[in-house]
């Protein structure tokens, strides 16, 4: 604690203090009918300046831009210039009796006075003949305070009432009269009648502080104008004679016995102690609007100063709190338009800079003052009459602070800590502690539990294997995180994680692997077999702290730049940060990380899809464990691709302004999950920021892509399409080696039949492109038949010959499956480069030899030598031209043709000739001797896992692939079209078969 | 109504509440279920806090074991739609149309969620009038009794089960009547 400057000022009785505006000046006043005029910084031995007109003691001081004012016994106001004491003039007089207190408005232009008598004076500053009476008191009136904005008067009267004046407009009026806060006190000789009753407001504006008269410190709400909260601390039991806030709101300074007490404006408790004068009785209490100073005069006539009461490391109480440490309590940002409205000068750009983003709502406020303007403090520096530079203009896009997902701001003491899809914790704020409850929705798999917390813990995160709380350092104890993991039934597997003191936790999140089976059951086959998950800390440090489940510290990662909010799944976390800082039009410029668990890799790093002027809402992981995110425009996406290393980008799944409950209707929502087709959330009436108590249900909307086509068959059919493309991918990309499962493939086949409806709509409206391009996105072959007899069933012959060639280069190229895990094989070719070891480096084992000789003898697609491995474009391209030669050449084909045209010419009936058709594949290959059957193709069979599930595994062993016979066989088929009508009845057979 | 015992042939409303309680709706399930087969069909999984689509009487079995909430379906979970059914009850002769099985699936619901629903006791209450207010729509019905057919367009299973007994017997009656007088013209009646 650093030392007090004491002074003698003023003979021991009553006495007053008060700073002048840029806070260099202190002006106190005492019952020997002096005012003295104090530096601010210079030390004990100063000799101050004396202003000598009172005739009785001066009961008031205070500061104007340009004046001071004094109020005495003798009922005058006299007014000085700042800093001199040389007398300006007399403002105003009471009729007779004292005068107790003066206050002048945040601007500057008028002062209002107070005394014995039982009207209030308003005078302009600029005309003191101008004066407004305000008469509702009953008793004399013992002090007045102006509300942050100029636009409200408090009065408190010795009567205990304190009225609320609107003085907005000339005509004042009566807001509120609030009875039975303050005491009353009637004989103004009394020691009582010293102690401070006057309404202290917030910079904020949203509530005043008054000290009650049971001893307690009490805040009042505008809106409601009712008590809601209190301030109490078990060594401060007596009357609080002084009340002061700091110039940004954020400490408050209460005097109570010899003691002076600095609280905490949000957490409501005591951070600092000071003693005052011995067996004196502190009257005023100031804090300097410019400095971290606090000073003090008592009945002792002593004036104490205490420089820097708020010690290093604890957030300034003068600078407006910053982003970072934003623990102010849930205020809204204070009017500006007041300062601007009413200049002569440069109301123009700076001022409508909130307006571009709709208003001052355009951000959402999650933790309360993170946000918060500058408290207005018009004659300090922002004169809006100054040099021309009203404000500054870089970095007018303010950043987002930091958030936890799925927490609300303190409301009406209760708060939500994290509202999820495992479960919520809610607090209840109980003044001197806090009551935790968490719940969860599956209550058969953990058991909801509920404590008493007096840590106050302020971020809070639900994972799949514990629960993570967080709180603030205070006075007696550093910030810390305690972990509660489910699966245990005592508290043996909780720990604490302590970090340094001047550190404090911005973000919590805590991962994991979903349970298998119920975390109720704590013995050894329950959840703690698999481990407490994963538990990452984001601390003002500027690190990420990766601790596992049981409390072992893993790796302390730095984070580049801010750090914003943070989401872990089952096996990697997800980071929001701001690696710079905001841009000048509006971007919040944030990058999320996705880091695994294992081994600390970053998976993916890519800028959040944010619109301009938004901010970000909410990050969550989707049940396949996709990282997803939720912004202030409405729109959710995901991550797709996202375990591929550097190959993720975001797409947007919904756009809720689209929505069609959402037309007509004024409603937001807030989102709680993301699954697979719903979007889980909680809806908002009007202009409802945070869900309230009690808790609303969870509300689902439909996932659908924002595809622009509007037509109302075929446009649904692809939109889900889309969307279940993306997530069998997903699907895949989480499965192993394998990757295929009985699971997928009824994806697929589901797939398959959605596509082939767009097909059949297609074939209706002859577009045959578009036949086509479907065709090639089915996945199984028989699919594709289904799509040739859907082209038969329309007499689109050509297009089923394409149909056909499709079919045929599927055939010859590789599995949607295969596919996959060529592309995956040939990402991790082009990654190996990086990690290959030098040469005499490798200890690893040799590396596995295939041997094809050695492996299991299967049936093996047989392809002749025409046939390109995978490139199916080229490969019919090279085809025909093939086609032409082989015909000539090849006396083979020659006289293979002729045979059938033989048959043609015959005149066998349809039946026999389909049957011919069908024999065709399965008599052909026998002519085909050139070719190696053991022949494997090369570069995709070694590589195939010979327990892999084959889609084409029930086909004929031996298959020709030769292209004259399906040249043949089609042109048998052109000669037989009046034989399609059967065909167009086995196809809709199929079709049917497939679809319902 | 009430009628004398041996009157009383039709099924009891106990009974029709089995009936309606094949009928689905939403709840907020507490605890995960894998699909489970049951004879009328398949339900599940339970996946919480997703919602489901499961039949009434698992739906208040799972409610009285403290497993899930029921969603109250849209027309009883909304006071003011039973208001204007009410109003338009009693301003307007013919029956408002309201789901067929209402009175049982309200009542089920009520019984057993009474915490799930928003403004229980108002609801309870706008329920009692719509079925007096109805009842004595089908007492006035009795008036345009005629022996061959009866209109009432949008009476419910609870009402039609109530009415049935007395006005299948008021109709023999009427038939038996009728017949008499124009004996050859009209040759039978069904009774």
């Amino acid at each position: 604690m650093s030392k007090r400057l004491i002074n003698v000022a003023h003979q021991p009785g009553p006495t007053c203090i008060a700073f002048s505006r840029d806070g260099k000046l202190a002006y106190t006043g005492g019952s020997d009918s002096l005012v003295r005029i104090w530096h601010t910084d210079e030390g004990e031995d100063q000799e101050p300046d004396i202003a000598t007109e009172a005739n009785e003691g001066v009961t008031t001081v205070t500061a104007a831009n340009d004046y001071w004012l004094s109020g005495s016994e003798d009922s005058e106001v006299r007014r000085y210039p700042t800093g001199k004491n040389e007398l300006d003039g007399l403002v105003t007089s009471a009729v007779g009796v004292a005068v107790r207190s003066l206050a002048v408005d945040p601007r500057g232009r008028r002062v209002a006075v107070t005394s014995d008598e039982l009207s209030v004076k308003l005078i302009d500053l600029e005309e003191v003949t101008k004066v407004t009476t305000l008469s509702a008191h009953k008793r004399g009136v013992r002090k007045v305070t102006w509300h942050p904005s100029g636009s409200l008067l408090t009065t408190s009267g010795s009567d205990g009432s304190i009225i609320v004046w609107d003085v907005s407009e000339d005509e004042a009026k009566v807001e509120k009269t609030i009875e039975g806060v303050i005491p009353a006190v009637a004989d103004t000789q009394s020691p009582e009648f010293l102690h401070d009753c006057s309404a202290v407001w917030h910079t904020s504006g949203q509530y005043f502080f008054a000290a009650s008269r049971t001893h307690e410190i009490v805040t009042i709400s505008r809106e409601t104008w009712s008590k809601t909260f209190t301030y109490t601390d078990a060594n401060a039991t007596g009357p609080t004679t002084a009340l002061a806030l700091s110039a940004n709101g954020v400490y408050l300074a209460s005097s109570c016995g010899e003691e002076i007490l600095v609280w905490s404006v949000q957490t409501r408790r005591v951070l600092w102690r000071n003693t005052g004068t011995p067996k004196a009785s502190t009257i005023q209490i100031a804090f300097s609007p410019t400095q971290n100073l606090l000073a003090w005069t008592d009945t002792d006539g002593m004036l104490t100063r205490w420089p820097e009461p708020i010690p290093a490391g604890s957030p300034d109480p003068v600078r407006p709190i910053a982003a970072a440490g934003a623990q102010g309590a849930a205020v809204k940002r204070a009017g500006t338009p007041n300062l601007w409205n009413d200049g002569d000068v440069a109301a123009g750009a700076p001022g409508d800079e909130e307006d571009e983003y709709g208003g001052e709502d355009w951000i959402i406020d999650d933790l309360g003052g993170g946000m918060e303007d500058e408290p207005e403090q018009p004659g300090v520096g922002m004169r809006p009459a100054g040099d021309g530079f009203v404000k500054e203009m870089v970095s007018i896009t303010k950043a987002q602070p930091a958030f936890q997902p799925g927490s609300t701001p303190m409301e009406n003491k209760k708060r939500y800590l994290a509202y999820n899809m495992v479960g919520v914790i809610e607090v209840t704020d109980q003044d001197t502690h806090h009551i935790v409850n968490v719940e969860f929705h599956d209550r058969s798999t953990r058991k909801g539990y509920h404590f008493t917390d007096h840590f106050k813990y302020d971020l809070g995160c639900l994972g799949e294997r514990g629960a993570l709380f967080g709180c603030p350092p205070e006075l007696d104890h550093p910030a810390q995180v305690i972990y509660k993991p489910y699966g245990t039934w005592s508290t043996q597997g909780d720990w604490t994680y302590v970090l340094p003191s001047g550190q404090r936790v911005l973000g919590l999140a805590a991962g994991g692997e979903r349970p298998m089976r119920s975390l109720r059951d704590p013995s050894e086959s329950g959840g703690d077999a698999q481990g407490h998950g994963n538990v990452v800390i984001a601390t003002s440090a500027g690190d990420l702290t990766f601790v596992s489940g049981s409390g072992v510290e893993r790796i302390v990662l730095g984070l580049e730049g801010e750090y914003v909010t943070m989401v872990a799944g089952e096996e990697c976390v997800l980071v929001v940060h701001r690696p710079g800082a905001t841009t000048i039009d509006g971007s919040q410029s944030l990058v999320a990380t996705l880091i695994s668990f294992e081994d600390f890799e970053v998976l993916q790093e890519k800028p959040l899809p944010i619109p301009k002027g938004q901010v970000l809402k909410w990050v969550g992981m989707t049940d396949e464990g996709a990282p997803a995110i939720y912004d202030s425009a409405g729109y959710v996406h995901i991550m797709i691709n996202f375990r591929r290393p550097n190959r993720g980008t975001w797409a947007r799944l919904l756009d809720t302004n689209t929505l069609e409950r959402k037309q007509g209707k004024d409603e937001s929502y807030w989102a709680v999950g993301l699954s697979q087709d719903t979007f889980m959330c909680l809806i908002l009436k009007g202009r409802q920021e945070h869900p309230g108590f009690p808790r609303p249900l969870i509300q689902e909307l439909a996932v659908r892509m924002p595809f622009r086509n509007k037509d109302p068959t075929d446009a649904p059919i692809e939109e889900r399409i889309a969307r279940e493309r993306v997530h069998i991918n997903l699907a895949r990309d989480a499965l192993g080696d394998e990757l295929t499962s009985p699971d997928l493939d009824k994806r697929e086949v589901e797939l398959d039949k959605s596509l082939l409806k767009l097909i059949q709509a297609a074939c209706k409206a002859d577009k045959a492109p578009r036949v086509l391009e479907l065709t090639k996105r089915l996945h199984f072959t028989h699919s594709i038949d289904a799509a040739r007899q859907v082209a038969g069933f329309y007499r689109l012959i050509g297009l089923q010959e394409k149909i056909d060639a499709i079919k045929e280069w599927k055939a010859d190229s590789l599995s949607p499956a295969e596919e996959a895990r060529e592309r995956r094989r040939n990402l991790g070719e082009e990654d190996t480069a990086m990690a290959r070891p030098k040469p005499f480096q490798d200890f690893k084992a040799p590396r596995k030899v295939e041997r094809p000789g050695l492996a299991r003898s299967a049936g093996v697609v047989e392809h002749t030598e025409f046939t390109a491995s995978n490139a199916a474009a080229r490969a019919v391209r090279a085809k025909a031209v093939e086609r032409s030669a082989s015909r000539s050449t090849s006396p083979e084909g020659k006289r293979k043709r002729d045979e059938e045209e033989d048959f043609a010419s015959n005149g066998f009936d349809g039946e026999v000739k389909r049957r011919a058709l069908g024999e065709v594949d399965a008599v052909l290959p026998l002519a085909k001797p050139r070719d190696n059957p053991f022949a494997r193709k090369a570069g995709q069979e070694p590589k195939r896992n010979p327990f892999a599930r084959k889609p084409e595994v029930n086909k004929p062993i031996q298959k020709s692939e030769s292209f004259f016979n399906k040249v043949e066989a089609a042109e048998l088929d052109k000669g037989k079209r009046e034989c399609q009508s059967c065909v167009v009845d086995d196809a809709i057979w199929y079709l049917t078969l497939l679809c319902y | 109504m009430a009628l004398p015992q041996p009157l009383r042939t039709s099924v009891t409303p106990l009974e029709l509440e089995l009936i309606a309680s094949e009928q689905l709706v939403e709840i907020v399930p507490l605890i995960s279920m894998e699909k489970t087969a049951f004879i009328s069909g398949a339900y599940g999984p339970l996946r919480p806090p997703a919602k489901c689509r499961i039949p009434l009487w698992m739906a208040t079995n799972l409610k009285l074991k403290k497993k899930c909430h029921i969603v109250p379906p849209e027309w009883l979970s909304v006071a003011e739609f039973l208001q204007e059914r009410l109003n338009r009850e009693t301003s307007q002769p013919e029956f408002s149309k309201l789901p067929f099985r209402f009175a049982e699936i309200a009542k089920v619901i009520l019984d057993v969620a009474s915490d799930d629903i928003q403004n229980a006791d108002k609801i309870r209450s706008l329920l009692k009038d719509l079925r007096e207010a109805r009842q004595a729509k089908s007492r006035d019905g009795l008036q345009k009794l005629d022996h061959s057919e009866l209109s009432l367009p949008n009476l419910c299973s609870m009402e039609i089960n109530e009415i049935r007994p007395f006005f299948v017997q008021a109709m023999g009656v009427l038939t038996q009547l009728v017949k008499e007088p124009v004996a050859d013209a009209r040759p039978d009646g069904d009774y």
